[in-house]
């Protein structure tokens, strides 16, 4: 019986011995490989004191060595910690202390990096994955993969047990730790495999680093199949044409990424001249995808069907709308339905139930659901909604801090976050409405819009980026908002990016856009 | 070329300071020298400092791997 995620790679090593797992750039493994590495390093884990609730963490590039670390960590009965290594010094020691990691799985890749957060106090104890000698115990992956097994004996692990921790921004400045079990991951990774029927024969991209719970699909649900992950390296990332090269080469039959990927692979991976008729699902989440790039991206591949996905790391997936044919207008898709146990609530101000078609928050209680912020009771008590059922019983919902309403149709509508809502001179303006108005504009394929704030004289600030092909001005962009918008929410200024800052899982950065525009002014 | 462009990483793109001075075989892409941002600047760079065009369909990782790459990608464009 499968109850928690070490199980996942158990099961794939007895039915799929010899199947690949992983495969990164020229290197690959098969689940019988991954179950004895990955014994190993749990091996070495418990000799070094690791115990269950015990937090890891994972400082590495996307690598092969990442699926052994993951689940290296997971059978040593703790749960593993992402570091995303692009992160700055000070930022990787605040996680580093913040969940009190004293073992750090790594690669020689990261010595650098390690050697200076070692320069200041620090509670670690060992450097899994380093060749070189630090001033700490370090031990190499070859000696990693000459442990002995004798001795080694599984943990028994419970599916409440932690599983993961993903640190993300929160809106203090500081991030915070989101903490899922195995019951929430692997109910997670098993909705999957059962929505979008993945087969052993599966190619499974990941474009996602640890730290991004997109990689929870590629990391847990692949493997629950029998599938075979092919991790997307970095270098790939930064060149659509390469991408689009080992995608095609690769026989990929299931993607999922942020749109920003597809968008890109779309205008710059001269994919009209690949053939990707092995692929079957594109999955996206994590942002809006204009609707006009996703049916030009649609009728290239006719053959594969497409899934909006939507949920906040909190709660892994929740909803999903499927696209068999592209869209007709230029509307909004819908994020759609939620998936199987699961179920929300649409909420007012007061938390009363809004009636059908209204506005409201969205609540949602899963089984895909966290179980609560790191070390913050009071944030994970603020981000809950409990329903009293009884004295002593009730149902919890989590805040996903979004705005929907229900079409006509029964699906739910991504209208816009609770908090990016705004009041400019007394207006009520959801930034969201602005953009998708940018967006239906010829040649316009991403748009930001962020209000800035100087000597308490606010102002909304549209920035776009274009195809490059179409002739956009400012001029004409004023005109269609003016065209389009109460003049309220008008944009001041629209100005024209040739990128925009980005966020490490890629989405757009609006605070960097708005210092940026500031220093402009 | 091969100094001209090392220097330019380490005093103008790298994402944090380079320590011990970058190699010319050093991977540029997998370790996170240069990010995203970095390599479209780079490309601009070999433009306009060696007077060519890097045709989109050149823009892959072969040719941008290392500063080796690099030349040997822009001496078959001189």
């Amino acid at each position: 019986m499968v109850y928690n995620l070490v199980h996942i790679i158990e099961q794939s090593a007895k039915e799929f011995p010899n199947k690949v797992a992983f495969r990164y750039m020229e290197d690959s493994i098969t689940y019988k490989d991954l179950d004895v590495k990955s014994n190993q390093l749990a091996h070495y884990l418990i000799t070094r004191g690791v115990k269950k609730g015990d937090r890891v963490g994972v400082l590495m590039h996307r690598c092969l060595e990442t699926s052994i670390a993951i689940y290296g960590i997971l059978k040593s009965g703790a749960a593993y910690v992402p570091i995303d290594p692009f992160l700055p010094n000070q930022r990787i020691k605040f996680l580093i202390n913040d969940c009190g990691i004293k073992h750090l799985v790594s690669t020689d890749k990261q010595s650098k990096k390690i050697r200076k957060v070692l320069l200041s106090k620090h509670n670690l104890e060992t450097i899994i994955g380093l060749s070189d000698l630090q001033n700490i115990e370090t031990i190499s992956w070859k000696r990693v993969y000459e442990t002995l097994l004798k001795e080694y004996n599984s943990v028994n692990i419970l599916s409440d047990d932690l599983s993961y921790i993903l640190y993300t921004s929160g809106s203090t400045g500081l991030p915070k730790g989101i903490m899922h079990t195995h019951a929430s991951a692997l109910a997670f990774a098993k909705l999957v495999v059962d929505l979008y029927g993945f087969k052993h024969t599966d190619i499974v991209a990941n474009s996602a680093p640890l730290h991004f719970d997109v990689s929870i699909l590629g990391y847990c649900s692949a493997p629950l199949a029998g599938a075979t992950t092919i991790i997307i390296s970095d270098a790939h990332l930064k060149f659509p044409i390469s991408l689009a090269e080992l995608t095609e080469r690769e026989k990929v039959t299931i993607w999922y990424s942020v749109p920003l990927l597809l968008i890109e692979l779309l205008h710059k991976g001269s994919i009209q001249n690949k053939d990707f008729s092995s692929m079957r699902w594109v999955l996206f989440a994590g942002e809006v995808f204009a609707t006009k790039q996703l049916r030009a991206l649609m009728q290239l591949w006719p053959h594969a069907e497409f899934s909006n996905i939507y949920g906040p790391t909190e709660l892994n997936q929740c909803t999903y709308y499927n696209l068999k044919v592209p869209p007709k207008t230029d509307n909004p898709i819908p994020i759609g339905t939620t998936w199987k146990n699961t179920e929300y609530k649409i909420l007012d101000d007061q938390d009363n139930v809004v009636a059908a078609g209204e506005e409201g928050l969205l609540v949602v209680r899963s089984a895909t659901m966290m179980k609560g912020y790191w070390n913050n009771k009071a944030l994970t008590e603020a981000s809950l909604y409990k329903h009293k059922i009884a004295e002593g019983f009730e149902h919890v919902y989590y805040r996903t801090g979004d705005l929907v309403k229900l079409n006509n149709n029964g699906e739910l509508l991504f209208l816009g976050r609770q908090d990016s809502q705004i009041k400019l001179r007394g207006f009520r303006i959801e930034i969201g409405e602005i953009e998708n108005i940018l967006l239906n504009y010829q040649g316009v394929t991403e748009a930001a819009v962020i209000i800035t704030d100087v000597e308490d004289n606010k102002s909304l600030i549209a920035t776009v980026l274009t195809d490059g092909v179409t002739l956009v001005t400012e001029d004409n962009l004023k005109a269609h908002c003016k065209n389009n918008l109460p003049i309220y929410t008008v944009p001041e200024q629209i100005l024209i990016l040739k990128s925009f800052p980005r966020t490490s899982s890629g989405k757009i950065n609006r605070r960097d856009i708005a210092t940026m525009i500031k220093s402009l002014n | 070329m091969e100094k001209t462009i090392i220097k330019h990483i380490e005093n103008e793109l790298a994402v944090e300071e380079i320590e011990d001075g970058l190699e010319a075989s050093d991977d540029l892409l997998g370790s996170g020298i240069v990010d995203s941002l970095g390599m479209m600047k780079l490309v601009s760079f070999i433009e306009e400092q060696f007077a060519i065009e890097v045709a989109p369909d050149e823009m892959v990782i072969d040719n941008f791997m290392t500063v080796e790459n690099i030349c040997e990608y822009i001496k078959t464009k001189l």
